[in-house]
């Protein structure tokens, strides 16, 4: 237990820092993300660790064959199954709770480790719950976009969910027990390593950091709501002035 | 008697469901449903020939695709109040250039699917209502799985019209709007026009 989760340490590090940010350069999204000086000095910091971690990630994609790596996949997202087991109780999802435990024995067994997703193939649907995700069912809805530095972007909420889930996740915590954390580092790699697609576009965007926060974001409310959230209000966007000219409404071209 | 009523009842809700069918048919949901399940049909049929020639994909994605939306009303919804005082004709502009890109994107994302491509049209939901609605679908995906993708519905006088794409969640006209906003009050619309286009042309090769 001494050393048990660099994750948490980190991520206390993160909301500590993040408390005491200080002057802000930018305010692109004062409602989502008011401490967007702090957060944009660790995505610099992020993207500068992702110059030695990018390289590792390609050079593993190319070596690990597609199914290999889909099997290590499937590894570490079993190994998750407890905390979405424990999240799902807590909001109440009780029959998705079963097929949560019935996936965890089937693949942990059966499966080799949850290297092969034979839950899948029988049948029983994956969920993916975290202590965020209950946070905000239970009505904290909008927390504060943070950055944490090594993991990505999150929120207040979110990550301070993560380093409770993991703290209490008994898989995981076994593991670090064993000694074996190094797993942890190829998590990482398996993780930056199917984010490898998206870096063209991350690269090419006017503003790459507010544009991963956009998809961290609404990607982040399509889980809470699981895959349905409320229709978003698309007339905040018109421009009222532009309005009043004349409604434009042709059908493309 | 009794016939008679059984009859005629019968022949009236033939009646009712052909007219049903019609107002039917133009509705969000069908309309997906026709103009998806014809494109990916024809790639299918000629997944070849478009290999070869992108472009000649780029030409049925433009003419069967294109009017199914309301590039302008995205484009405006994109632009927001950095549209403030612009021209018509360069926020025509910029939506055609929206237009270019949007199919170039697509036809790239049909070649990936090539012909394992699938795509399950969700029913309409309570959600809609007179003016805007939600058509939600599931795509296939190569590797296994599915990736959501829904598309944003208006009522115009031209019936209905898609303006937003939302894969997982992320919305095309949220996230283009927050890069470019920014970019149009920074540099003005023509240079964001000319670094579209040019981008568009890198994802070409």
């Amino acid at each position: 237990m001494k050393k048990t989760h660099s994750i948490i340490g980190v991520i206390l590090l993160s909301l500590l820092l993040a408390g005491c940010a200080g002057t802000q350069s930018r305010n692109t999204d004062p409602e989502n993300d008011p401490w967007e000086g702090y957060n944009r000095k660790v995505f610099a910091f992020n993207t500068a660790m992702d110059k030695v971690v990018r390289p590792i990630a390609v050079g593993y994609d190319k070596i690990m064959p597609d199914p290999v790596q889909r099997g290590v996949g499937n590894f570490f997202r079993n190994l998750d199954a407890p905390v979405t087991y424990a999240n799902q109780v807590l909001q109440g999802k009780f029959r998705q709770s079963i097929d949560t435990i019935g996936r965890f024995l089937v693949n942990s067994t059966i499966g080799l480790l949850g290297f092969f997703d034979v839950a899948t193939k029988m049948g029983i649907p994956y969920y993916n719950e975290d202590l965020g995700q209950t946070l905000a069912t239970w009505g904290y809805e909008d927390s504060r976009y943070l950055m944490i530095p090594f993991l990505g972007p999150s929120t207040f909420r979110d990550g301070t969910g993560r380093a409770v889930d993991s703290f209490l996740n008994p898989v995981t915590r076994r593991i670090y027990n064993d000694g074996r954390w190094g797993l942890y580092i190829v998590r990482g790699i398996d993780t930056r390593a199917r984010y490898l697609d998206q870096d063209a576009e991350l690269n090419e965007a006017y503003d790459p950091y507010v544009l991963m926060r956009d998809v961290w974001i609404q990607n982040r409310q399509y889980q809470i709501y699981d895959g349905d959230p409320p229709m978003m209000d698309y007339d905040l966007y018109l421009d009222d002035d532009l309005d009043a000219e004349e409604p434009v409404t042709t059908g493309g071209q | 008697m009794k016939l008679r009523i059984l009859l005629v009842l019968a022949i009236t809700s033939i009646f009712s469901s052909t007219l049903f069918a019609q107002s039917q048919a133009d509705d969000p949901v069908s309309l997906v449903e026709s103009i998806t399940g014809k494109i990916f049909a024809d790639v299918t049929e000629n997944l070849d020939e478009y290999t070869a020639n992108p472009e000649l994909l780029d030409e049925l994605v433009r003419n069967d695709l294109m009017p199914l939306l309301d590039i302008n009303y995205a484009a405006r919804l994109i632009l927001g109040r950095a549209g403030r005082g612009l021209e018509k004709e360069k926020i025509k502009e910029f939506a055609d250039c929206m237009s270019n890109l949007l199919v170039t994107r697509y036809s790239k994302g049909l070649l990936y699917f090539s012909s394992n491509i699938k795509l399950n049209v969700l029913p309409q939901r309570g959600d809609l209502n007179e003016k805007l609605t939600r058509v939600r679908t599931r795509v296939t995906l190569p590797e296994g799985g599915e990736a959501p993708v829904d598309y944003a519905f208006h009522k115009t006088s031209d019936g209905w019209k898609a303006f937003d794409v939302v894969i997982e969640g992320i919305s095309y006209v949220t996230t283009y709007r927050n890069q470019i906003m920014p970019e149009v009050q920074a540099n003005g619309i023509d240079s964001v026009i000319e670094r579209l286009n040019t981008g568009q042309m890198q994802l070409a090769d």
